[in-house]
């Protein structure tokens, strides 16, 4: 047994007591482990802080329960609206190929980088009587500022990206030639999509939403400045934590994360894991 | 061949590493400077940013930190989440007395006033209608968006809801506050009374409850009211002793009385904080005729030359450099 050979393969020397690890493999549970007490400490600590008494003096509350209940409403409605629209964008992307293309793709992710109250002053200041589009919104008596509509606007904003570019790899995932195919057969471009892309990507479609409504929840800085009343969930926390101290807003904060958590193992759980396309 | 890439990429690498080393230098040389941090209130921004820059020209060692927003809100960050503050300067000074004195705080000096109005753009409906004589009835129409900053965060709120308790005394309109109030959706309602202003000059508010200086300083329009209603003049404080409004308390659910007293705004130097000395300083700047004080009379905020404070014994507690700007007017 040559030298060079016991280097690259990761195997014990024959007869030796010890298993020798992969030092390779050393750092990648290293890095995990860091990574995962990194995320999970902060949190367990928050989820632990509280008394049981001031858990359940806040989750009594009844703005509360209204604020969490507001946050799931706006949050789902943002990932409807994105469900609606972004499919056939997603598709489009997924299928066509034309100039400027990568273009088009970076400013479906600009959302994603935009500084967060950003995006609620410029909806702002564009839906205000002062601005041509304001005064359009004005005659068709739409609201924005302190309305649910003002708030599924900014979340439907920053949460677009996440799944537009979910479904667009599940999209791509989908052999354009089966496409083809169903198309030779006489399927037209509906039936095509309905019975055999659909059924091959909804998988890619339901995590798309869990990452849109996940992104919409969590969103503060954009929804404080279009509306601080009504409350979502998360300006409760940061009003509570201002005004009367982390002992108050914690159980808040607690009572969204297991909320949220529910939800999306529930939805995760109806999502079957299962290998891509036979 | 080999040795020649080396080389290139020796040099490329050590140009980088030496750029690097350049910026982390230059980034710990500004660190390098002493910070004092000033929690205030948010109508305060406009004249504390012009002295923050006179005193830091002055004082290069020096970097004022400012942080703004309710009264109430801030001496909370101090009193609440121990968050480290050098100075608290309050739209209400006795937002300083019941929440910082005597743990946090040792005095308080009273350093300005301010009264309230309503503020409006040119773009408000009603614009071209409003006096002095009708707001009440204009801020009741259906279709006005008008709106105050949360009382439970800031002073101006309170003051906000205490005017218009005042005016249903003083025009002899009863039911005057309950029909105004049943105007003005809670959507209206806004952590901080400077907020309102973007408010005012996007067009999503119609009028709203801003203190005189914040009006002048940022070119709004304004209504000025009685001085029996506005809330600054201390000699009407019997008047305004008539106003009393409920704010929430230490925590969820209990509530503390706010009376009406004419708008004094305090400031104080907070117990063991970060950089007491630099504090001094710039409270020395802030305080002197012709430094600070003549800013925020130039920016349309009447202060009180020499400042005062309610005692000989509080007097003799302020630092030595404070105790000669500083007179006794209980």
């Amino acid at each position: 047994m040559s030298k060079t050979t016991d280097d690259a393969l990761p195997l014990p020397p024959p007869g030796s007591g010890r298993r020798r690890v992969d030092p390779f493999l050393g750092i990648a549970l290293a890095a995990s482990a860091i990574i995962m007490a990194f995320i999970l400490l902060p949190l367990v600590e928050m989820v632990v802080q509280p008394s049981l008494e001031d858990l359940r003096e806040t989750w009594s509350d009844p703005d509360v329960i209204r604020a969490i209940g507001m946050s799931l409403y706006t949050s789902g409605t943002a990932a409807l609206i994105a469900f609606v629209f972004g499919t056939p964008f997603a598709y489009l992307m997924a299928r066509k190929h034309f100039p400027g293309k990568r273009l088009v793709e970076s400013v479906v992710d600009l959302p994603i980088m935009i500084p967060h109250p950003v995006v609620g002053i410029a909806l702002l200041s564009m839906a205000g009587r002062h601005h041509w589009f304001g005064r359009i919104l004005d005659q068709l008596n739409i609201q924005i500022m302190g309305t649910v509509t003002g708030i599924v606007c900014v979340l439907t904003f920053v949460g677009l990206p996440f799944y537009i570019n979910a479904v667009k790899t599940g999209f791509e995932a989908v052999p354009a030639r089966l496409e083809t195919v169903s198309r030779s057969l006489g399927a037209s471009p509906w039936s095509t999509f309905f019975r055999i892309t659909l059924p091959l990507a909804w998988r890619s479609m339901l995590v798309g939403l869990i990452m849109c409504m996940a992104r919409a929840v969590s969103e503060f800085g954009a929804v404080v400045i279009v509306a601080y009343h009504p409350m979502v969930a998360p300006v409760m926390i940061y009003e509570r934590f201002t005004a009367y101290g982390l002992k108050y807003s914690q159980p808040v904060a607690v009572g969204l994360i297991m909320v949220c958590l529910v939800l999306f193992l529930l939805l995760r759980w109806a999502s079957p894991r299962k290998g891509g396309i036979a | 061949m080999e040795k020649r890439m080396n080389q290139g990429q020796c040099r490329w690498g050590r140009i980088l590493l030496a750029a690097v080393l350049m910026v982390f230098l230059a980034a710990a040389t500004t660190v390098a400077k002493e910070a004092v941090i000033i929690f205030h209130a948010g109508s305060l921004t406009v004249p504390l940013a012009q002295i923050e820059k006179e005193f830091e020209a002055q004082n290069p060692d020096l970097d004022i930190q400012r942080e703004a927003g309710g009264s109430t809100k801030m001496a909370r960050m101090i009193s609440e989440l121990h968050k480290p503050a050098d100075i608290m300067a309050s739209a209400d000074y006795k937002v300083i007395e019941k929440t910082l004195m005597p743990k946090y705080a040792d005095w308080n000096i009273r350093f300005a006033t301010n009264r309230l109005v309503l503020c409006y753009t040119d773009q408000s409906r009603f614009a071209d209608e409003i006096t002095k004589d009708n707001w009440f009835d204009i801020l009741a129409r259906e279709k006005v968006v008008w709106g105050h900053s949360d009382p439970n965060l800031d002073p101006c709120g309170y003051r906000s809801l205490m005017v218009l308790q005042l005016a249903e005394i003083f025009y002899n309109q009863k039911g005057l506050y309950d029909r105004l109030i049943a105007n003005r959706p809670e959507a209206n309602v806004r952590p901080k009374s400077v907020e309102l202003v973007s408010l005012l000059k996007t067009g999503h508010m119609d009028y709203a409850w801003e203190y005189r200086s914040v009006a002048v300083q940022h070119e709004l329009k304004f209504v000025e009211l009685d001085d029996h209603i506005n809330l600054g003049n201390y000699a009407y404080d019997d008047f305004y002793k008539q106003a009393n409004v409920k704010v929430s308390g230490k925590k969820p659910g209990t509530w503390i009385t706010r009376t009406g007293q004419s708008c004094t705004y305090g400031v104080t130097m907070v117990k063991e904080s970060p950089n007491p000395k630099g504090a001094e300083r710039f409270m020395t700047y802030l305080l002197d005729p012709e430094g600070g004080m003549k800013v925020l009379e130039s920016m349309g905020q009447p202060p009180f030359i020499p400042c005062r404070v309610a005692s000989e014994a509080e007097l003799k507690t302020l630092p030595a450099s404070l105790q000669k700007l500083a007179i006794v007017n209980p």
